[in-house]
Parts: C-alpha cells; sequence; structure tokens
C-alpha cells in the first residue's frame, strides 16, 4: 500500500509489569458480574415488567445495570449487597427513561402466560386459566396502588427485607412499613 | 378462647411485620401468643398471609424470556471494557468509561469498511491529512500514525487505550506490521498495542507493544 509504515517489533517496549495483575483483578471482576447476571437476571427483569417496562426495554436496562455494576466494582465500589445495589440502579435507569413508570397504575401491563414452573404437569387447562384470571385480578389491584406502595409490594414479593427495600428505593425503614402496610390492605380489600 | 372483646387487637402493621419476620424476638413472641388466643386477630393475620402469597404468585409468574444471546453480549461488552481497563493508569478514568470500548470496536470497524473510500477523498481535496506524518510523539510515546480520524482535530493525550488489535485491521489500514518473528506475521493474529484517540473517537495513531 502506498502510505504503508513498519513497526519494529524487536524494539518496541514491554507491557506494563502490572498488566497480568490488573488482568486477574478484572477476570474475577468479570466473573462475579456474570454470577449475578445468572442469579438476578430474571427475576429483576420480572420486576421491571411487573412496574410497566414492556420486555425489550426492561432487557435493556437490566443489561445496562450490569454493565454499571461492572464498572462499580472496577473502580472498587462496595460489594455488600450487590442484589440490592442492582435493583436500585435498575429501578433508577428505568425512572429515568420510562415514562410510564412514574404512573401510579400498571394497568398498561401485558397480559402474562401463566409460567409452567407454578402449575404442575398435570395441571388442567381449567386450573391454569383460574390461576392467571386470579394472578390478573393482583396485578389490577397493584395497578391501584400508588407507585411507592406497588414498588415496595413488588420488592417485598421477591423477599427483600424491609431494609434492603428502603435501599432500593432510597426511603426510610418506617416509611417502606407503612407503603407495604397500606398497599397490602388495598389490595386485601380489591379482592 | 378469648372472645375479641376480651382483648385490644392487633394492628395490621403489627400483623404485616410478624409475616415479613419484620419484628424484633420479644415483639414476635407477643405477637405469637396474642394471635394463638384472638379469632379475630388470627383471621385477619392469615388474611394478609394469603394475600402476601397472591401477590408472590403473580410476580412469580411474570414470564420473562431469556436467550443466551443477551448473556454471550454481556460477556463480549464486559471483554471491551476489561481490556480498556488495562490502559494506562493516567488513562483509566476515562477508559473505564462504557463508551470507550464501544467507540474503539466502532473505529476498527470503520477502519475494514470506511477508511478506504476516505483516504481517496483525502487525496482529492488535498486536505492536511494527506501530510499527516508517519509517525508522531505523544507524551514521549512514539505513536504510527493511522490514516484517519479528523487531523484538525486536537489530540487528547488522555485518550489512550491499550487494546489487542488484529494485524489483519492494521493492514488493512495501510499499515504493514513486519515483526522479526514469522508467528506474528500471520494475519489472523494480533497484536498489544496502545491507541491513541482523536478527539473524535476515533483512533489517531498506534503504538505496537507486543505480539499475542
Amino acid at each position: 500500500m502506498g502510505n504503508s509504515v513498519v513497526g519494529q517489533a524487536d524494539t518496541l517496549p514491554l507491557p506494563s509489569t502490572t498488566w497480568k495483575a490488573d488482568y486477574l483483578q478484572d477476570t474475577a471482576v468479570r466473573r462475579l458480574v456474570l454470577e449475578q447476571y445468572d442469579r438476578e437476571c430474571v427475576p429483576l427483569r420480572r420486576y421491571l415488567q411487573f412496574l410497566g417496562m414492556d420486555a425489550d426495554s426492561a432487557q435493556e436496562t437490566v443489561h445496562e445495570a450490569f454493565l454499571k455494576l461492572h464498572q462499580h466494582l472496577l473502580g472498587g465500589g462496595d460489594r455488600a449487597n450487590l442484589r440490592a445495589w442492582l435493583y436500585r440502579v435498575s429501578h433508577n435507569l428505568a425512572r429515568n427513561t420510562q415514562s410510564a413508570f412514574r404512573s401510579s397504575r400498571t394497568d398498561s401491563l401485558p397480559d402474562v402466560t401463566v409460567s409452567g414452573e407454578l402449575a404442575s404437569p398435570a395441571a388442567s387447562i381449567e386450573q391454569e386459566l383460574l390461576a392467571e384470571e386470579r394472578n390478573r385480578l393482583v396485578r389490577d389491584a397493584i395497578g391501584g396502588l400508588s407507585a411507592a406502595q406497588r414498588d415496595c409490594l413488588v420488592l417485598r414479593a421477591q423477599g427483600f427485607k424491609y431494609r434492603e427495600i428502603a435501599e432500593v428505593l432510597n426511603l426510610s425503614v418506617s416509611t417502606v412499613g407503612e407503603n407495604i402496610q397500606r398497599g397490602l390492605e388495598k389490595v386485601k380489600e380489591l379482592l | 378462647m378469648k372472645g375479641c372483646e376480651e382483648v385490644s387487637h392487633l394492628p395490621s402493621a403489627l400483623l404485616i411485620k410478624a409475616i415479613d419476620e419484620e419484628l424484633p424476638g420479644g415483639e414476635a413472641q407477643e405477637v405469637e401468643s396474642h394471635l394463638a388466643t384472638c379469632d379475630s386477630c388470627r383471621r385477619r393475620y392469615q388474611a394478609l398471609r394469603q394475600v402476601s402469597g397472591r401477590i408472590e404468585s403473580a410476580v412469580a409468574a411474570r414470564q420473562v424470556e431469556l436467550s443466551s444471546e443477551q448473556r454471550t453480549r454481556l460477556e463480549t461488552e464486559l471483554d471491551a471494557r476489561e481490556l480498556a481497563a488495562r490502559a494506562k493508569p493516567g488513562a483509566s478514568h476515562v477508559v473505564r468509561r462504557l463508551s470507550w470500548a464501544v467507540a474503539i470496536a466502532a473505529a476498527l470497524a470503520f477502519l475494514l469498511l470506511v477508511a478506504p473510500q476516505w483516504r481517496q477523498s483525502v487525496k482529492r481535496t488535498g486536505s492536511a491529512a494527506a501530510a499527516q506524518p508517519s509517525a508522531f510523539e505523544v507524551d514521549g510515546e512514539s505513536f504510527v500514525a493511522l490514516p484517519y480520524s479528523n487531523p484538525d482535530l486536537p489530540l487528547n493525550t488522555s485518550h489512550i487505550v491499550q487494546m489487542q488489535v488484529p494485524v489483519q485491521s492494521l493492514a488493512d489500514a495501510g499499515i504493514v506490521f513486519e515483526p522479526i518473528s514469522n508467528e506474528v506475521a500471520a494475519q489472523d493474529r494480533s497484536v498489544l498495542a496502545d491507541v491513541l484517540l482523536g478527539m473524535d473517537g476515533r483512533p489517531v495513531g498506534i503504538h505496537v507493544l507486543a505480539s499475542e
């Protein structure tokens, strides 16, 4: 080629001696991120979808959250309770990008097919339809809650403790307790 | 069993916290004792538990479709970011940003697809790029100039990224890499290099550090 330039490999400087250590550290971080991904990807996407995000947006939000987790860990960030960290970041990403997310209603949620995990293989179609109808009623009831009540109840349903919910939603623990109580009583009335 | 009128009933908040195991040991014990003797509170407790279970079922029933492609995509991006993160310490604050890994990948793709046409355009217009030196120095490090990026933009020396660069990409950019060892001359190999990024995010120069 006309503008070709020749590099001299034998005179080039060698990589820094710290390169290998950095590589090992980065690989450990990568492994940790992927472990978290395998564990939390589905419930995290479920959480976002339950709050009103469509499947594609939830997928992109979760992807971005895991990239941020990688960045967080590479930067020496706190590794305590990464699950709550992931939910908090995902929640904030979703809130920033999804206008519908700010709404207190989630009645735009698409219909959900009942997962095979919930119904035994022998379950009749009628039982599945009944379960689906029951879930729809619950979703509708939750759709009538305030955003804070809804968020707290869904996180609670995913096994978070009040302290963790407070961390995810940036609320006080007592406020989380109040939201759960009011939300749960409201849903109970509606069912 | 005591009638409801004989005891003060437990507030819902307390019952819900008992369900959620959010009460300290002493209070939890008191609630348990009360529920053992108060039909009304026990019924309310059970109703709240039932509603809680229904909410859990509804949340768990949310179907999520997963594909291996999504995980592979994440792995690929993590690889690119970690290559970038192994850049020089002085540049780490820049290269650890997600956008850089993507920018570099895009720039290398640009090498293969657009650069040849761009170079022809430069020749026709007689731009300053044609006079770009074949090698230059930044912070004491020598870089071989790459035949693209806008030469009129100022260099930003903090945008140096250490990464593996395919030998084929270098060849396509007009840079013939001729190491002493015959092994690394193969076109399917890559070399570790410092890549200097211009202000437009495209590589301006390259300093080959070592073969794969």
